[in-house]
């Protein structure tokens, strides 16, 4: 992997993981975070440039989906479940 | 967490019986020589980090909520060292046998680059600022990871 790709898909990661954590709703951020972690392990032998193009842009996809339904679920965050009372 | 249903119970119990004092004044009267309506809640401490103390009284028809905020504890670099190892222990994928102060995480404990980002999203958490990318990638080593939060928070021997 070139190292100009390597340090997009490391901070892309880390994009991914923050914007996970910022979902209100319990379910949705364990599920984020989990995919999130999982596709980019899946993945992490991926040599091919075309392929990693394409990788590349689906997590950047992601992203903005991801940005957008963090917004849409903070305006209608409901209450706390009980799992996540600490 | 006990500490918190306990708050919330509390909190549920002193609210009807305040509203109870107030409306009623003949009520109020009757039920003021019992030592029920004396009711103190004490020191209910929550969080250990956040050490936040909430008195609640509910002497006859007065109602007052009094909070005191305290303040945490200076860090030392020993206690930012603890505190690193302890988050780094808990993560799954280091044996908490082979780790030490100076193990690199990639030589000496077999992680990956995806594993080095979520330690240090994982410090970002417990000291509750962010690390940027540049600076990131740089910290190999529970050691390196110490001297930089002790720099950033500034805390020196």
């Amino acid at each position: 992997m070139a190292s100009s790709s390597r340090t997009q898909v490391i901070s892309l990661y880390r994009m991914l993981l923050r914007e996970s954590k910022k979902f209100p709703s319990y379910n949705y951020r364990t599920y984020a975070l989990r995919r999130v972690k999982d596709g980019f392990r899946e993945n992490r032998n991926v040599d091919n440039p075309k392929m990693l193009d394409h990788l590349l842009n689906q997590a950047r996809e992601s992203l903005a989906v991801m940005k957008r339904q963090v917004s849409v679920g903070q305006m209608y965050s409901t209450q706390k479940i009980i799992v996540e009372e600490k | 967490m006990a500490s918190r249903v306990l708050v919330r119970c509390v909190r549920s119990l002193a609210r009807p019986s305040a509203r109870l004092c107030a409306g009623n004044v003949t009520l109020r009267a009757a039920a003021a020589p019992l030592p029920l309506t004396q009711r103190s809640f004490s020191l209910l401490s929550c969080n250990q980090r956040t050490r936040q103390t909430e008195q609640t009284r509910v002497p006859g028809s007065l109602v007052q909520v009094c909070r005191q905020y305290g303040d945490l504890p200076p860090l030392t670099l020993e206690m930012i060292q603890d505190r690193v190892m302890y988050v780094l222990k808990l993560y799954d994928k280091i044996n908490p046998e082979k780790l030490q102060v100076a193990s690199h995480f990639m030589k000496d404990l077999g992680l990956d680059s995806l594993d080095q980002v979520e330690i240090i999203m994982a410090m970002e958490d417990e000291f509750g600022f962010e690390i940027p990318d540049a600076e990131a990638e740089k910290l190999m080593t529970p050691e390196e990871i110490v001297q930089y939060i002790a720099d950033k928070k500034d805390v020196y021997e």
